[in-house]
């Protein structure tokens, strides 16, 4: 299983959707993910080990060294498939390139 | 008062057409009245303005039609708010919100779609539900919408488009 974090300010509307949006097309591409949805100012380092993608609405400035690959999903909150494929496409590098399961 | 219970995802009473010169003027106009008539609770506003500060919800609209002004999508988190709506606010004249996706460009803005959300976890998404309005609805009828002045038809041209 794949873990993804997604995160925005409110941790209501945006990473929600980022979640849904990530779960449903990387199981169309064919790979098993669960996606988490949090607050950016509750994520701690402790919390990113449980996960192998980091997936923020925009570039974010964390008080640590994030550690594990970084993708900005921000596009994806248009809803339209060439905003959105790109960020799809850079997490599916992700996955092949660290060979995630 | 507006009723927690009511389902539908706006009501007419919460559409505002708003005459401010900065995002704090007009986050203050619409707080006031949104705490008075029992939409949000008291403390509302502090975290909204905080929220938009550190995590911008401007909403470049160029990518989708550069015909269509820029729209914002101010919220904060739930326990803060009292129902699930969606409060359309016209802006008489643009003010500058930053890049939700990309924080550090500002654009002006013309449209706000505030978003009172108490049920993160709720059925249907609200932000994919008004980024599918803003994206697949046609040019003419958003373009009525963003310069209309008149509550009235900006909740008819609104609310049929929402499934709540």
């Amino acid at each position: 299983m794949i873990k993804i974090l997604a995160a925005c300010g409110a941790g209501v509307n945006s990473s929600h959707q980022i979640k849904e949006a990530m779960e449903t097309e990387m199981k169309k591409r064919g790979y098993s993910v669960q996606a988490d949805a949090v607050m950016v100012k509750d994520i701690t380092q402790d919390m990113l080990k449980n996960y192998d993608i980091f997936t923020p609405i925009s570039k974010t400035d964390l008080s640590f060294d994030v550690d594990i690959p970084i993708v900005n999903a921000g596009p994806i909150l248009y809803r339209m498939p060439a905003m959105a494929k790109p960020v799809f496409d850079q997490v599916e590098d992700v996955i092949k390139k660290e060979n995630l399961k | 008062m507006i009723e927690p219970s009511q389902s539908s995802l706006f009501d007419e009473r919460l559409v505002f057409v708003e005459d401010a010169d900065t995002q704090a003027e007009v986050f203050h106009q619409v707080a006031d009245k949104l705490v008075e008539m029992g939409a949000v609770k008291p403390d509302f506003l502090a975290n909204l303005s905080e929220r938009e500060q550190n995590y911008p919800t401007g909403i470049d609209m160029s990518v989708v039609n550069p015909a269509y002004p820029n729209v914002a999508i101010p919220h904060t988190e739930g326990e803060f708010v009292n129902v699930r709506k969606i409060v359309p606010i016209k802006l008489v004249k643009p003010i500058i919100f930053n890049n939700m996706i990309d924080p550090e460009t500002e654009f002006p803005v013309s449209f706000l779609f505030m978003i009172l959300n108490n049920d993160p976890e709720g059925q249907a998404n609200v932000l994919a539900q008004i980024m599918d309005f803003l994206t697949t609805t046609s040019e003419a009828d958003l373009l009525n919408l963003f310069a209309t002045t008149d509550t009235h038809t900006i909740y008819q041209t609104l609310a049929p488009h929402f499934n709540d």
